[in-house]
Order: structure tokens, then sequence, then C-alpha cells
């Protein structure tokens, strides 16, 4: 039979796919490219074609938060691109922006408590929808449509205007957040450049993409021989292989290397001893290789060398040397300080001799290196701490000071020091961790915005989410669940591939894909196969994703596992998983083949869906883990939160993951056979959900097919009413209440409007089927509002 | 969220028999009126509603039997309609008087037949 549904539900699901079209593009456009501008632009377009207003615009928050600059316009007179509006006169911006919610006005002469700003009036606006746009704290601004005659606005034209709003939050932070990287890197690369330490940069690879003038005097080779795999290459033939190996074992673990070696000084054609740090440096929180910086401590280990020789030898070639030497008594008394240290403190002798410890150094690190270079004194140990010290010019500078023992005929005599200035090596560490802080809390409010803030109630079905992070990676798990038109549930569980904020903006586009279509298709495996031609179509991405369609009523699933790993069944019976439906991840292949499976969930069932995060572990085979994970399950647990709990201890005991975990546990609910309690939205689409609802409570309180039918029939007639009656398109709503009473079916409707008298043979024909399938109905007026109680005594208590 | 209902149409000689599937309320109600009427010709006997696959159909689905009746009363063709025995629709129909502005059958022959 041909499937035709109806003109409005027809209308409806091309305004739907027509608008998740325009939201797929503007999200395809945000991680395409980079112009942020053309992107806005495209998106006051769509939102202004989508919803048939005269004008739409982006306004974006100045950084003092009292003035919008126009971004982007449609429809508005082009002098009004790129001007600055003051934000205290923009009252409907402003309060979305404080309210941090979309904002909807759908005739400003119907509502006394807002006002169109001066331009809006100069424009004949009369009704208005706008959106913060970004998350609160970093708002980027206001996405706004605006027409000149009355509208409507409803839930699905609000949403549509919330998806591009956040879509383009995410293009916004990105942009900012790719420029502030770009800044970082030019910056670190002109410091690195005009220091005349020597820095080096490697790829994730670990092969050296930067190395800076400083690196190539020493080394006398070019910037060409330099790049690729050539770590170690200019480092004395004995130290290489430890070097290499210190620096895989760091690189590995991605630890910071700190190693001395000798290395190649071409200028004078010898080796001289060097001190190499690297630290693992992370862009859009993923790891992106490592920076360096190497130090000339040459005369350090020199220095060393002589005392070992003779105390006047060092001395002579202590004063000599370009760093900063200094030595102690026994008890840690300054003995000498040589020409170096004096020429950076700008101190004399006399000063610096003896107790002289804390001098010059910087309050905030004084108590610390004290404590540090008293513990090794003590233990006569070598001691290293890096520190501030006061130059001759006043200005605090970093040193990394290193102090070794020494003996003389087997007895210790003291300390030999050196001090080296690492400043603009701290510097540059500093900035990198700071930039790697800021990509990380974007990538992590990203995703916090992007996962359901929590699950729709959805009745008959219990549900408990969690969600593991794992450690400094984002990455793009998420879990939702929602109700379709049918009355089934749809669930889901997805795990998009890679990290960082790529991952979590894929992740928020996957989700609203599956929320789109999933309201459309009935069909798990359709739904798979439509939105992974959308990801196909647009950004290179890839997903495993489950999806599972529950029948609350029957516990029928039909489910579609995308290179997911399959939910588990807790049936009272046993624990078991739902095989089959295995397809291909979302993104991997066009045209792909999507399967489905179906089963039965038996009354009592708990369903846990999962991403691999909780079943994946290095070095232990996959069914195992699923064993592991099936054998924590199999104890019953009626209470919900507990049974996520213990089973999140059981299998990741340190609940410290290696990849994110997404956990949603359901349950559907026992039925309810004493009441039924609803309050639903006055408009005639509340009616298909009252009916999916009276019909599972009624078939819980033993009504049987015929009593079922006409009951429902009865208490939808009088719902019919309340929509009817009700005030007004806003928040109106009706409450329905149905309980079984000694045997007594009693059903009430209450609704805030009066039923007027019969409205034509249509409405009468309403009141008809009330009276004439229910015993006894009772209609009264309340508090401004109309109360109709029902009775029907049902044939099991008539028989009984 | 809009009630699903589902229309077919098929020719029985010079009557259109359709066949409506699924739920019939105050959202699809219109719709549904206006595929009917626009699948009967000018030229055609009469027009069976065929509701063996209806699951739901409330007072606003009656009413658009009631405004067929008229409008094809005028064109002077017959409305009659198909429930089968023990359908849960039957008392309603009956409360509603729907038998007095379109005959009822049990099955899609007898109301072909007339």
């Amino acid at each position: 039979m041909l499937r035709r549904p109806s003109h409005r539900q027809r209308d409806e699901l091309r305004t739907l796919a027509s608008r998740q079209a325009a939201v797929a593009e503007i999200g395809r456009l945000a991680l395409a490219s980079d112009d942020l501008d053309a992107l806005l632009r495209d998106t006051v377009q769509a939102a202004r074609s989508e919803l048939r207003t005269d004008y739409a615009s982006v306004l974006e928050l100045t950084s003092d938060g009292r003035s919008l600059h126009v971004r982007a316009t449609a429809g508005f007179p082009d002098d009004m691109l790129g001007g600055v509006l003051r934000a205290d006169a923009e009252e409907l911006s402003r309060i979305a922006l404080d309210r941090d919610e979309p904002l909807a006005i759908g005739d400003f002469s119907a509502e006394p408590d807002f006002e169109p700003s001066a331009v809006q009036r100069e424009l004949g606006v009369t009704s208005a929808l706008v959106a913060p746009i970004g998350v609160p704290g970093r708002h980027f601004g206001v996405l706004g449509v605006y027409a000149r005659d009355p509208r409507p606005y409803e839930a699905d034209d609000v949403n549509f205007v919330r998806a591009l709003a956040s879509t383009i939050g995410l293009a916004a932070e990105r942009s900012h957040h790719a420029g502030r990287v770009r800044d970082s890197e030019a910056r670190f690369r002109e410091l690195a450049d005009t220091t005349p330490a020597l820095m080096w940069m490697t790829d994730p690879d670990a092969h050296v993409t930067f190395v800076n003038e400083g690196w190539l005097r020493f080394t006398g080779r070019t910037r060409d021989e330099e790049l690729g795999d050539t770590f170690g290459l200019s480092a004395h033939p004995d130290d290489r292989a430890e070097l290499l190996t210190r620096w895989r074992q760091a690189f590995r673990r991605r630890e910071e290397l700190r190693f001395e070696y000798r290395l190649m000084h071409a200028p004078t054609g010898t080796h001289r001893w060097v001190l190499e740090v690297g630290t693992p440096r992370f862009a859009d929180g993923e790891f992106a290789g490592y920076v360096g910086t190497t130090t000339d401590i040459h005369e350090r280990r020199s220095m060393e060398e002589a005392l070992r020789e003779s105390e006047a030898g060092f001395r002579d070639l202590a004063d000599s040397a370009p760093v900063m030497i200094w030595t102690t008594d026994t008890r840690g008394l300054v003995t000498f300080v040589n020409e170096g240290w004096m020429r950076f403190t700008g101190t004399t002798l006399a000063e610096e001799l003896g107790s002289s410890w804390a001098l010059g150094v910087h309050p905030e690190d004084v108590e610390q290196m004290l404590d540090s270079w008293h513990a090794s004194l003590d233990m006569r140990e070598v001691w290293e701490y890096e520190y501030r010290l006061m130059s001759h010019s006043g200005e605090y500078r970093w040193i990394v000071d290193r102090g070794v023992p020494r003996y003389e005929g087997g007895s210790f005599v003291g300390y030999v020091g050196a001090a080296v200035d690492i400043h603009e090596r701290i510097l540059m560490q500093q900035q990198l961790r700071e930039v790697y802080e800021i990509e990380h809390t974007i990538a992590e409010t990203l995703q916090r915005s992007l996962l359901p803030e929590r699950l729709p109630e959805i009745e008959g079905l219990r549900l408990v989410p969690r969600y593991l992070p794992a450690g400094q990676a984002i990455g793009g798990d998420w879990y939702d669940a929602l109700e379709r038109m049918d009355g089934r549930v749809a669930l889901i569980v997805g795990d998009v591939v890679g990290h960082g904020l790529r991952a979590a903006a894929t992740m928020g586009q996957l989700r609203n894909a599956f929320r789109a279509y999933g309201l459309i298709e009935s069909s798990p495996a359709e739904v798979m196969a439509r939105v992974n031609r959308l990801v196909m179509s647009g950004e290179d991405a890839m997903a495993t994703v489950l999806y599972l369609v529950l029948d609350r009523e029957t516990g029928e699933v039909t489910y579609s596992a995308a290179g997911h790993p399959p939910p588990l069944l807790l049936a009272p019976d046993g624990v078991r998983f739902l095989e089959g439906g295995r397809s291909m991840p979302i993104g991997a292949a066009d045209p792909a083949v999507f399967r489905e499976a179906s089963g039965v969930v038996p009354p009592g069932s708990t369903l846990l869906l999962y991403t691999d995060g909780l079943v994946e572990r290095r070095n232990v085979p996959l069914e195992n883990s699923l064993a592991a994970l099936a054998e924590a399950a199999s104890e019953a647990e009626d209470d919900l939160e507990k049974l996520c709990d213990r089973l999140l201890a059981a299998v990741l005991p340190q609940l410290n993951p290696s990849d994110d975990v997404a956990l949603l546990a359901v349950r559907p609910s026992a039925v309810s056979a004493d009441a039924l309690r609803l309050s639903l939205p006055a408009e005639p689409e509340s009616l298909a959900l009252l009916r999916r609802r009276l019909e599972r409570f009624l078939h819980a309180a033993g009504a049987d097919e015929l009593e079922s039918y006409e009951i429902m029939l009865t208490v939808c007639e009088a719902a019919g009413n309340a929509i009817e009656h009700a005030y007004g398109p806003g928040d109106a709503s009706f409450d329905v209440e149905a309980a079984l009473v000694a045997g007594e079916l009693v059903a009430s409707v209450r609704d805030s409007g009066h039923w007027r008298d019969r409205r034509g043979e249509h409405r009468g024909r309403g009141i008809k089927i009330i009276m004439g399938l229910m015993d006894d109905v009772n209609i009264e007026s309340q508090n401004g509002g109309t109360l109709v109680t029902m009775r029907r005594r049902l044939a099991h208590a008539r028989a009984a | 969220v809009t009630a699903p209902a589902e229309i077919a149409v098929e020719r029985h000689g010079g009557t259109l028999v359709a066949h409506v599937t699924g739920e019939v309320d105050m959202t699809n109600a219109s719709y549904v009126r206006d595929q009917l009427l626009d699948s009967v010709p000018n030229d055609a006997l009469g027009l069976v509603i065929d509701l063996n696959e209806c699951r739901y159909l409330d007072s606003a689905g009656i009413e658009v039997i009631f405004d067929l009746a008229r409008r094809l009363r005028r064109r002077r063709q017959d409305l009659r309609i198909v429930v089968p025995p023990g359908s849960p629709l039957t008392r309603v129909l009956e409360l509603t008087e729907v038998a007095t502005a379109a005959p009822i059958h049990e099955t899609v022959d007898s109301a072909v037949a007339g």
C-alpha cells in the first residue's frame, strides 16, 4: 500500500528535512573553512529563508559587553553591516544573553513587557526570535530573525534557530582559538629566532619540524639538513645511544625529556656539553609533538672537572667563564662567586659571601628554594633548582642552579655550583602551557554543551546515563534518548573517532542528525543510512553508533550497531548481549549497507548501552572484557544508579579510563495499574501521545480491547474540547488523570477554559460519544476552568 | 505530532473504494477529507470508505463522514462505510447515527454491490 502522510505531516517533514539540511550545511561550512564572516553570512541567509522572515542578523558582543557589533545581515539595509549598537538599547538580545535562552516575541504590540529597539521599530518589526550564540561567560553574540508581521513562533522554529546558533557558536570558538594558536606559534618562532638559546620542535611522529637560528649557528648545519628524522644526529658518538634511548622512552610516555650530553659545536669543531629539555605539547587537545631547548652547560661541566684538579686553577677558569659559578664550605656558606655571577646580579663579592642564599631570589621562590638546598646539603646530594633571581637591571630572570658536593682526600669540603640563565625557555614553556590550557578548556566546554544536559523524562522508562571523560583528551562520545511519534523510544549511544575540538563538534552534529532522522524514519537501518549519507557528503568524520528503538508496550526492540559493541540485556532469566544488526561504522563508505536485528526485552529487564571505552583494554581480547562486563552485570540490582556505579567500578577499577566512556542504562518500568497523571500542552498534537499513554495504562488496568478503545476515545474527546477552549497559543495546558477505583475506571480532564455551547453538530457528536460510552459523566466549572469526570465499570470487575 | 493515516484508493467498476489505515483525529481530519473528496471523479457512482484497518476514529473523523456524505449527495453520488463485525468503531458509529448519512456494511463486496 502506498504510504501517504497527511498534508500537515508532509509539510512538517519537508520543513524539518529542509531545516536539518540547512543546519548540516552550516555545520559542514563551519568545519571546512576558517572564514567566519562567510559562515555568518550564510547562516543569516539560511535563517531568514527557512523561517520566511524579513530580516536576520548576527550581532557580536564586544569584549566589554556593552555593545553589539553587526557582523552579518540579511534583509536589513546595507549600511547596518559593520555598525555598532548599544547593548542596553537592544533589549531582546540582552535578555536572551542574560537568560542564555532563545527568546520569541510573536507580536510586540501584544507584549507589554517588551519593546522593539529603535532600529527595529524604524523597520516595522512586529515579531522577533533571537538566540544567544556560544556558552555563558563566553557568549559570542546573538542570532536573530525579525518579521514585519506577527508570527506564532513554535518549538520547531526555536529549535532551528538554536541549532544554527550553536553551530556558529562552535565555529566562532574554533576561529578564536585557531587565531590564538596561530598567534602563539608565530610568537614562539619569532621569540625562538631572537633568543641565543637553542630550540627545536617535533611533530607527533618525532620528526624535527623546526630548529631556530641559535641551533643552526651551534651545529653549523642548514635547516634542510636538520628537519626530519634527525634527532641525536649531532650528538657525540659515545652519548648518542643513551640520548636516543632516553628520548624514545620519554616520547612514548609523553614525558619531559631532560638529558645532558655532548653536542657537536661547529664554530670550534669540538663537542660541548649541553642540557636538553624537551616538553610534550598539545594542540586541539591532541598530542602535537615536542618543543625543546638545548642549553650550553659546557663551562659548568668543565668547572666541575677543573675543581677536581686544583682550587686555584678552578678560580682562574671560573672568572673567565661566561657562566655563573659559586662554591660553599661544608656548612653551606658561600665562599666564592665568580665574575659571571656578579655581572648578572650587579652585587659585590662581599655581599655574596657567607649566608647569602636568599639574596636577590624572587619572594615567591625563596622559601622552597632554601628548603630544597638545605635538604640536599644535609644529604650531601647533587642539588638542582629552577628559580627567579634578580638581575643587575632589577628584572627577575629564571635560572637553573646546580650544585655538586666536592671531596678532598675522601672528606666533604663543600659544594661547587653553576647557574645558567633559562629565562627564555621558561617563558616559552609557560606560553605553550597557557595555549594548551585554553584549548583544553574550550574543548571541554564544547563537549559539555553538546551532551544532553539531562535526558528527557520519558514515561514508562527509567534512564540513567554516565559519562567519564578520559584524562586530558576530549573525546566524542555521546548518548541520547527521544520519544518518537509512534510512541516508541529511540536510544542512541555513539563514539566519534578521534579526540579534541573537532571530535566534539562532529559529535554535536551527529547527535542532531540522529535526533532529526530518528523522528522521521522508523527503521534503525534507514536512520543509519541517512546519517551516513549526510556524513559522507560533508566532513571527513567517522563514528561508531548503536541505535535502538524500543516499544515500551511490547518490549520489542529493533537495533543496528554500526561498528559498535552490542548492547547488554539484563533479563530476569539471565544476562546476554543483543547480537546482530552489525554494520560498518558511520562515515566509512557510501553507499553502505546497514543491517538491523530485532528482539524482545522481557518485563523486568534492563538494557545497557555503552561505548567501547568501557570494554576496550590494551592487551585484553574484546571477548574477555565483554565477558567481564556480563559477569559484573549478572548480579541483580534494583537501583539503576547503583547498578551503573557498580558496573563502572567493576570494569574500570581506577575509574580513570584511557578512552571516554558513555554508559546508558535503560529500564522499562512496570506500568502502573493504579493511576495515570499527565499534563500536556493544549494543542491537537498532544492527542496521539495521550492515546499511547492511555492505551498502556488501560491495558495494565485490565480493560479488554473494546473497553480500552472506548475509554481512550472518550477521554480524548474530552481532551479535544479542552484543547479547543484553551486560552491562546502560549503556555496553556490540560491535565488528565485516570485511576482504577474498586473495579471502576475514573478519568478526568481539567482545563483552564470554558466549554462553550454546542458549536454545530461536530461538537455535539463529541458530547454524544462521551455520554454514550461512559456510565457516568459530570461536567463542572471550576476556578475559571472546566473539569469533566467520567466513570465506567470494567467488565472483569462486573463479572467478579 | 500529527496522527498517522494512509489512504489507498482502488476502483471497483463505477465505485471507488478508499482504504483508510491508521488513525484519524482533529490533527489530520481535514487532510483525510480532502484526499477522499479528490479521489472521487464526477463520473463515479459513489465512494466506499473501508475502515477495516482504521485503528482510531474520533468525532472529527465522524464529522468527515457527514461532510463527505453531504458533498457527494449534491453530486448525486453515494457514500457507504465498511466496518467489520466486532470492530471497536461500531458503537461510536451507532451513537453518532452515522448510518443516517451513509449506510454501514460489513464487507467491501457488499458495500460495492450496494
